[in-house]
């Protein structure tokens, strides 16, 4: 399949004129026109509709003052910059002495500053380079005695630190591009000379495509699982045929090539994507690999779900979406054989399918050449993904040999309210966005919009956390209470599905009554509103005695039920913490 | 006519091929600005798969001339 040309595809969009659904401001120390063509089809190819604005041409600073001026108020900024062209005179003193460097550190600083500032006035995405290393006659990292590459190395330094700094801030890393394709490549003398723009078409392409991952990482949710079958996917040869001894994996390729895929599998499980197995083998013999091969890399451990049998694979992969509760569309499937891959495609469309290259050593870097697992922060609740699946496979394990009464006391559950610090605003931010069945509004906010809400006297937001004996479930559950008068709207009630049926819901109402009450409100009152998804919570309220007034759903705090008596909870709100006064049945 | 040149510059430029001719110059086309020229260049060089030094991108101050800068290296146009 042939991608169209990006810039043919760009043209033909702008020439239907229709409604934008994300508008970008881009502004550049150098002419930034190339960028529109690449940026706006890598967008397209993700189904985003992009307007763009123009900051005047190296107007950077007056843009960090008064970016509304600059580019309006778009919902993502670019900004691309090179040393060379802000402080191009302090630079090139750095060659012939040593003392002019703390000026341009300083520079580089103040404009940092600017970004910060820049930062706090912009409430959108914002995304910012790094300088690339400087093209400037004479500075060369290759000139004998030039102390060029030790100025670029302390400056580079300098501003990573200082940004490092800035809240929310998105980095578009130009010189590792540059690093990736090469300076010479990059850089076209003769439109920098003509036009004030330094870039080959092939540069600004690779920049498009970076700006618009990272834009697109804000929008699209990553994938959340990889099923990898085993025979040449995992290790070359066949297990069933070849035996322990026999298949390819270690230091000498082709096992290398195995080996060194299965290190970048253990680096996306690192990143909270989760890893299963799909493979037409005896489990003894599969199961024996990951035992007892000294090459392996993964470990039984490692995997969330095995389904080693000789049924079809579109049934496993199923099974597999089924037992982690996610959707067909969260999955990526690796297969070696086309006509694996090709059945999966065709039955199960939504899942990603990739095919094993029949270049090998091109195999480690299969994965990591997508953007399917792009995400931008990785919070704790990711990091710890795989073990929580565990851990929730120890507890269904359990569940079946006891009363559903016994298993949810024996899970000695406790549930924590508390109202969110800076710490949690990551995670909570993650859940409001991308929580979709137990949602009552579904309103999607951004992390500063909830850090204000966080910050505000009239508002509270609130995270829970569950453990049981298991493990830890971490932040699962976000509640937003406005004051309204005498009465805390529920403007967001979410929770995770996996935590749902041993009583937090119960939990969470009850505290949330409690929460109304230190704002000085006696009454709750929530609303409902439906979406393509969230059919589960639609009686929620009803369930939970709250009186129907035609639009939404009130109780008074005082008529609140109490917390099931197996939970051990606790609330923790702002300045007053209010005590557990309606928890009934104490133990 | 389907004149390869004069379609390029008709879908850069974004305006009407039958508006443009071998005499059409940044003074008489309206949208032909600096920016365009740039792009003009980038369209030029990525169709017909050469390389313009700044001198030949220089003397390219009118299709006409365009056309005579590309003739001299061998592009049919």
């Amino acid at each position: 399949m042939t991608a169209p040309d990006p810039k043919t595809a760009w043209r033909q969009y702008q020439k239907q004129a229709g409604t934008p659904d994300i508008t970008v401001g881009l502004a550049a120390s150098f002419t930034i026109d190339p960028l529109e063509p690449y940026l706006g089809a890598h967008l397209l190819g993700k189904k985003l509709h992009p307007e763009f604005s123009q900051a005047p041409f190296n107007q950077l600073q007056q843009l960090c003052l008064n970016h509304t001026y600059a580019v309006g108020d778009p919902d993502v900024i670019v900004l691309l910059w090179r040393i060379e062209d802000l402080f191009g005179a302090k630079l090139a003193a750095t060659l012939d002495a040593a003392d002019a460097l703390p000026a341009l550190l300083d520079d580089i600083r103040q404009f940092a500053a600017s970004i910060a500032q820049l930062r706090r006035n912009f409430a959108g995405t914002l995304i910012v380079s790094t300088p690339p290393f400087p093209s400037l006659p004479g500075f060369s990292a290759l000139e004998l005695a030039a102390p060029a590459m030790q100025v670029y190395t302390s400056a580079a330094q300098t501003w990573a630190q200082e940004t490092a700094k800035i809240d929310r801030l998105r980095v578009l890393d130009l010189q590792a591009l540059m690093m990736e394709h090469g300076a010479q490549q990059a850089n076209d003398a003769r439109k920098w000379q003509l036009y004030r723009q330094p870039y080959s078409e092939t540069f600004w392409q690779a920049i498009g495509t970076q700006a618009g991952r990272i834009i697109a990482a804000e929008k699209i949710a990553p994938k959340k699982c990889v099923i990898l079958d085993l025979d040449n996917t995992l290790w070359g040869g066949v297990i069933g045929e070849d035996g322990l001894g026999g298949i390819a994996l270690g230091d000498e390729f082709p096992g290398r090539a195995f080996r060194d895929f299965q290190r970048y599998l253990m680096h996306l499980k690192s990143k909270g994507v989760m890893l299963a197995v799909a493979s037409k083998n005896n489990p003894e013999d599969a199961y024996e690999v990951f035992d007892k091969h000294d090459a392996m890399v993964l470990s039984r451990r490692d995997i969330v779900a095995f389904e080693i049998n000789w049924e079809s694979k579109v049934d496993s992969i199923k099974r597999i979406a089924a037992k982690l509760n996610i959707g067909l569309d969260a999955l990526v499937f690796v297969d070696d054989n086309p006509k694996e891959t090709g059945e999966v495609q065709e039955r199960l469309p939504a899942v990603t399918c990739i095919l094993v290259p029949e270049e090998l050593a091109d195999l480690p870097a299969l994965l990591s050449e997508t953007d399917l697992f792009d995400t931008l922060q990785i919070t704790d609740e990711d990091r710890k993904r795989t073990e929580m699946m565990a851990a929730d496979q120890q507890r269904s394990a359990v569940q079946e040999t006891m009363s559903e009464e016994d298993f949810r006391k024996s899970l000695q559950l406790k549930i924590d309210i508390f109202a969110a610090e800076k710490q949690h605003l990551a995670r909570i931010t993650q859940l409001v966005n991308k929580t979709n069945q137990f949602n009552l509004t579904t309103i999607r906010r951004t992390q500063d919009e909830i850090e204000q809400l966080a910050a505000s006297q009239d508002s509270l937001v609130l995270g829970m956390t569950i453990a049981d004996k298991y493990g830890d479930y971490g932040l699962v559950g976000v509640a937003i209470l406005s004051k309204n008068g005498t009465t805390a709207d529920i403007d967001t009630l979410l929770m995770s599905c996996r935590v749902l049926g041993r009583g937090a819901e119960e939990t969470f109402i009850a505290q949330l009554a409690a929460a109304a009450a230190s704002l000085g409100c006696t009454g709750l009152r929530g609303k409902y509103i439906a979406t393509a998804k969230n059919d589960m919570v639609k009686d929620l309220y009803a369930r939970f005695k709250f009186a129907t007034d035609g639009d939404g759903w009130i109780l008074k705090t005082a008529d609140a039920a109490g917390i099931p008596a197996h939970i051990d909870a606790s609330l923790r709100l702002p300045q007053s913490p209010i005590p557990d006064k309606n928890k009934e049945g104490k133990k | 006519m389907a004149d390869a040149l004069i379609e390029l510059f008709a879908d850069v430029l974004q305006v009407e091929a039958g508006a443009l001719n071998d005499n059409s110059s940044p003074d008489s086309v309206r949208q032909w600005d600096s920016l365009a020229a740039m792009h003009l260049v980038a369209a030029i060089e990525d169709k017909f798969k050469i390389q313009l030094s700044t001198k030949e991108i220089m003397k390219m101050s009118s299709i006409g001339l365009a056309r005579k800068t590309l003739q001299d290296k061998n592009v049919k146009v």
